[in-house]
């Protein structure tokens, strides 16, 4: 064989991009405006001139071939010393029809971070340009309202900036009383709700003008919870970051870690054991569910019942103690690591998730019984607020929510990751777009994560469920008191950490709410350089004001406890 | 002698409560005793949830948990009819004035329970937009350790305002005001890191001392009759 290998001419080195024409059709058109084209563990990632970044977009979105109509994530880069131009602005974007992910990026020197806006090409944009000059102070020419987003008004500076000290604070001493431009002379009441409102779930505001009950316009205001995940996952090792991806999306704490662990496996190219996987796929299912447990029961509490809420968080105490017996906490497990999970799972782990699944169906169809056909319910949902798939789309909408509006993506079925590709299931897609089919995408997608669950149950493989490789992985115990290279091993993993190769990575997995998306920039140290997390509530919050103007007050209430905003991932 | 409480569903000695005296059929107390122990036996939460906790404090309300057998059941999502504050998630410090807004508005008497970390101390989010500690702006009458606390670990503490209820006991002032706004620079980055760094070398080396991190050892002199230090 190997002789073989040596007299074989060598194989003619695959186009950068493999399949994906993006670089390609952007050479083409733009020349040499395309300054560099990388391909890193599969990611493709182009950088342009700043003076083409706008065409770049509209070309990406509208060129036949490529059609990248989904927006995923727009967020700054601070290289500080490490690069002659201080700032970089990186767009992600995805071609529902072609499959293909793009990572679009322009350098901008410190002393002119300026950029154009390509609000008028993903609608999307909007906030994550607010959010771009909040945080790294990258001013975009021609954003129509380029204010504060996640931090408050009395803060100075830009805190994501590596020269600002990660705790220095400032003090708010009352919130903004206007979100909205009143004229003078406007007659029609303005109503406030949030922060601190039951239907708001604590952090969200929303202050509308109101014409008799229907609402005229509206502005919506985040920041309430936006507790510095990203700065603080600069001062971490990948390890030390495991807990704070917990609380992103705390009522599936799982997935988080899940699509932490894939992404930074993704940069480490060190893949878990299949057993480990499969356990990740299986706890990913019951988290999923518990999150649209959380949702549906909650939304339902905001419209005035109580009992299908009671119902549902019995089955989401039995997955609690399920996760319980596994790692030893409820909310917030912590059970992965990087390169497979914290421990095996207890003996009793199947006939256990089976009671567990027993329980789920029964709870299941409870609900479904007295809400599906409840005709005050599906009065209070039917034909209430519809998005279209181009809306959605533009928005950045992926998950529930996207498939709702009838486009029917899913990332386990068509990128799938942890042997998704094993398990047979469908994908729910909804017709109206309205909160009804939301409402029930979600209820399909729990009887379809029990089908998953009950496969991989099936053919749960054996064998260990952390990586055998020095790089990630502590050595057991065993060898740690036993033998000198392993107590080294252990003592410089613990010490130094991992230590990522040089690059960036957009890891990407369907959590409850839609694509949770991790993108890494690592410089080759202990600490990861950069990660943004691409939240799927930050795009979903985003068309909310948009989707209630029109619609009756109460309207409001019904369709934001669908979205299922959680507050931890939208501010992070 | 024996009345019935209707909350243990069985006789008890009335006399085991603070302030009731019992002698033959009659039971004398004072108005103020009655006003807590019924004070005690019906609190009226309002929860304050922001974060994972919230979600914690939703499996403390429902089924499983159901704090209703306490006595707590009627959750108010007024401050303006609740007497008990549950603080359940991180505060930010855009957060901050509308938590002290709420706090206000709840009538007299009131308790606040800081429930988990974040809330009491900022938790592992030690950053440039959160809160350290609510104490910094509303007064905390029980702090619940966890990340999220159990909701066993809730159900001591609505116990623990009980008993402080009982006795009459009630937090007035923030306790860490004195934190508010603190500056809090202490990690700075290794852009300033090194420029402080620079500026310390530059500082030593005009006072002709050798750059930080240099040790010297001092020679000492040896005398004649003194034995040499090694």
């Amino acid at each position: 064989m190997a002789s073989a290998a040596e007299t074989a001419p060598p194989p003619p080195s695959p186009p950068v991009g493999g399949n994906n024409p993006a670089a390609r059709i952007l050479s083409e058109r733009l020349a040499s405006r395309v300054l560099q084209v990388e391909d890193f563990r599969g990611d493709l990632a182009i950088t342009v001139d700043r003076r083409v970044w706008v065409e770049a977009a509209l070309c990406l979105r509208d060129h036949p071939d490529l059609d990248f109509k989904l927006f995923l994530d727009l967020c700054g880069v601070d290289w500080l010393d490490l690069r002659e131009e201080r700032y970089e602005v990186v767009l992600h974007a995805y071609s529902v029809s072609k499959k293909h992910h793009v990572r679009l990026k322009v350098l901008l020197p410190e002393s002119d971070a300026t950029l154009d806006t390509i609000t008028h090409v993903y609608k999307g944009a909007n906030w994550f340009e607010r959010e771009a000059w909040d945080l790294y102070g990258i001013v975009f020419v021609g954003h129509p309202n380029l204010t504060r987003i996640l931090t408050h008004d009395a803060f100075v500076g830009h805190p994501m900036r590596k020269d600002y000290p990660t705790a220095r604070r400032h003090v708010l001493k009352s919130p903004k009383e206007w979100l909205l431009r009143v004229p003078a002379d406007n007659e029609h009441p303005v109503v406030n709700i949030g922060p601190s409102h039951p239907a708001m779930h604590g952090t969200f505001r929303v202050q509308a003008v109101m014409d008799g009950e229907t609402i005229q316009d509206c502005e919506a205001e985040i920041g309430y919870m936006h507790r510095n995940f990203e700065k603080m996952a600069e001062n971490r090792t990948y390890w030390q970051i495991i807990p704070y991806t917990d609380r992103l999306n705390y009522c599936s704490s799982f997935m988080n870690g899940h699509g932490w662990a894939l992404a930074v496996e993704k940069l480490m190219a060190v893949p878990a054991p299949p057993r480990a996987e499969a356990i990740r796929v299986i706890l990913s299912e019951l988290s999923r569910i518990m999150d649209h447990f959380v949702c549906i029961g909650t939304n339902i509490v905001d419209l005035g019942a109580i009992t299908p809420f009671f119902i549902l968080f019995r089955a989401r105490e039995d997955i609690y103690d399920l996760l319980e017996s596994c790692c030893g906490a409820r909310l917030t497990v912590s059970y992965v690591r990087i390169g497979g999970l914290a421990a095996d799972v207890p003996e009793d782990f199947v006939p256990r998730c089976r009671a567990v699944m027993k329980s789920i169906v029964d709870v299941t169809s409870q609900a479904d019984k007295l809400l599906t056909r409840n005709s005050i319910f599906t009065r209070r949902f039917k034909d209430v607020g519809a998005l279209s798939a181009d809306d959605a789309l533009s928005y950045g909408w992926v998950g529930p929510c996207l498939r709702a509006s009838g486009v029917p993506y899913d990332i386990r079925r068509d990128h799938p990751y942890s042997g998704y590709e094993q398990y047979d299931f469908d994908v729910p897609v909804g017709t109206a777009g309205d909160c009804y089919d939301r409402y029930l995408v979600r209820m399909e997608e729990i009887r379809q994560s029990l089908r998953i669950i009950d496969q991989a149950l099936q053919k749960l493989p054996g064998g260990p469920v952390l990586v055998d490789d020095k790089r990630v992985a502590l050595p057991p115990k065993s060898d740690v008191y036993s033998n000198i290279e392993a107590l080294m091993n252990h003592f410089k993993l613990v010490y130094e950490g991992i230590l990522a190769p040089p690059g960036e990575v957009y890891g990407y997995t369907e959590a409850a709410n839609g694509e949770l998306g991790y993108y890494i920039v690592s410089d080759g140290r202990k600490h990861p350089w950069r990660v943004k997390v691409r939240p799927p509530c930050f795009n979903i919050y985003q068309a909310f004001p948009q989707m209630i103007k029109g619609h009756l007050l109460a309207d409001a209430v019904a369709i934001i406890g669908g979205l299922n905003i959680i507050a931890g991932e939208l501010d992070r | 002698m024996g009345v019935l409480d209707i909350f243990r569903g069985k006789l008890i000695d009335p006399t085991a409560y603070p302030g009731v005296h019992g002698g033959g059929d009659v039971i004398t107390t004072t108005v103020d005793a009655v006003v807590k122990w019924g004070r005690k036996s019906s609190i009226w939460p309002m929860p304050f949830g922001t974060a994972c906790c919230a979600i914690e404090f939703m499996a403390l309300t429902a089924s499983h948990y159901d704090l209703a057998r306490f006595g707590a059941e009627v959750l108010r999502f007024s401050p303006r009819q609740a007497d008990l504050m549950f603080v359940a998630g991180t505060i930010v410090d855009k957060e901050a004035p509308i938590l002290k807004t709420i706090y206000d508005q709840m009538p007299e008497p009131k308790w606040v329970i800081s429930m988990g970390v974040c809330a009491s101390s900022g938790g592992f989010y030690r950053s440039y937009h959160v809160m350290q500690g609510i104490d910094e702006i509303i007064p905390v009458d029980v702090y619940v350790p966890g990340c999220p606390p159990s909701p066993e670990a809730l159900i001591a503490a609505v116990m623990k305002i009980q008993e402080r209820i009982s006795k009459g006991e009630q937090a007035r002032a923030p306790q860490g005001a004195h934190r508010l706004g603190a500056p809090g620079d202490g990690s700075l980055d290794r852009r300033a890191r090194k420029q402080a760094w620079n500026k310390e070398d530059g500082e030593r080396a005009a006072k002709g001392l050798p750059p930080r991190g240099v040790i010297s050892f001092k020679v000492l002199a040896s005398e004649p009759g003194t034995p040499e230090r090694g």
